[in-house]
């Protein structure tokens, strides 16, 4: 399965690949922007500025993605012992991030006219910031020893302690009382929304995961790039051979 | 325009200044890293 993985991972990761998944989310984007913004309509109680929803609710879904992935990687990198897997990890955290971060200050900018304040430490929120301060930590981790196996090795134990966060993101809307409105879609008994707007969220979501494929390649260049550069740099030798 | 639009427009700026400036600042970081790279090895030719 690793193996099949890695192939998949090598195909996506070519140069044409990166190419025909910037278009497709450039289209993707596009579509979801349109179907957000002009199909959808508006919200009956909270008019037009629930339209955020179709932005906020998809980069909250993409922070829980990438640290999924930070947590598969993490742990076939313990299991390999493959750089492979540590750059994919260090990637999808550092998209998670931004999706997290991303997901906050859009929280905010809907908060502020819906609730009145731009923050509050309700759980939802308060575990949102948790999560982030987690995974800006594993980032910070990976920059503390310039040995390639130890940091790798911190920065795994980091991606699966971590990932504990993220079903209790999910599930603290359930658990505690929370300002924070309950899930919409998976519930028991379907989705409690209209079918445009579901159509809009969904391809929003679609057109955020599309986004996420294409930074992991972009990012994972970036990676072996920097990577090749260190080398070079540290060992004058090896370098020599190339 | 509607009430409390603003947000609305800050809301889709934020994320596509977010996602474009993120990919954005990944296109200058490869460019950095090939440049490192050249210009070691530019330097190891050159002795």
């Amino acid at each position: 399965m690793a193996a099949t993985a890695e192939r998949a991972l090598g195909k996506a990761t070519s140069r044409s690949g990166e190419h025909l998944l910037g278009v497709a989310t450039l289209v993707a984007l596009g579509v979801s922007a349109v179907l957000s913004l002009v199909v959808a309509p508006p919200d009956a109680v909270q008019g037009e500025v629930q339209r955020i929803m179709y932005v906020h609710v998809p980069a909250a879904w993409l922070a829980y993605l990438s640290f999924f992935v930070v947590f598969i990687a993490s742990i076939a990198y313990l299991k390999t012992k493959k750089t492979r897997w540590d750059r994919v990890a260090a990637a999808s955290a550092e998209i998670g991030v931004l999706f997290t971060s991303l997901a906050i200050v859009l929280g905010m900018l809907w908060g502020k006219p819906v609730w009145g304040t731009w923050w509050t430490w309700d759980p939802r929120l308060t575990t949102t910031a948790v999560l982030l301060l987690i995974y800006v930590a594993y980032l910070a981790i990976r920059r503390v020893t310039d040995n390639p196996s130890r940091r790798a090795r911190w920065a795994a134990v980091i991606g699966i302690v971590g990932f504990i966060d993220v079903p209790i993101v999910h599930l603290s809307v359930v658990w505690w009382r929370s300002l924070h409105q309950g899930p919409t879609v998976f519930r028991l008994g379907g989705p409690e929304i209209e079918g445009t707007m579901l159509l809009a969220l969904l391809v929003g979501v679609a057109a955020f995961t599309i986004t996420y494929a294409y930074l992991m390649t972009l990012r994972l260049r970036v990676g072996r790039l920097e990577e090749r550069a260190a080398r070079e740099a540290l060992s004058p030798l090896v370098g020599a051979e190339r | 325009m509607a009430p409390n639009a603003g947000y609305v427009i800050a809301g889709y700026l934020v994320t596509a200044l977010a996602l474009g400036g993120y990919t954005l600042r990944l296109f200058a970081r490869a460019r950095a890293a090939k440049r490192r790279s050249e210009t070691i090895a530019g330097r190891r030719r050159d002795g």
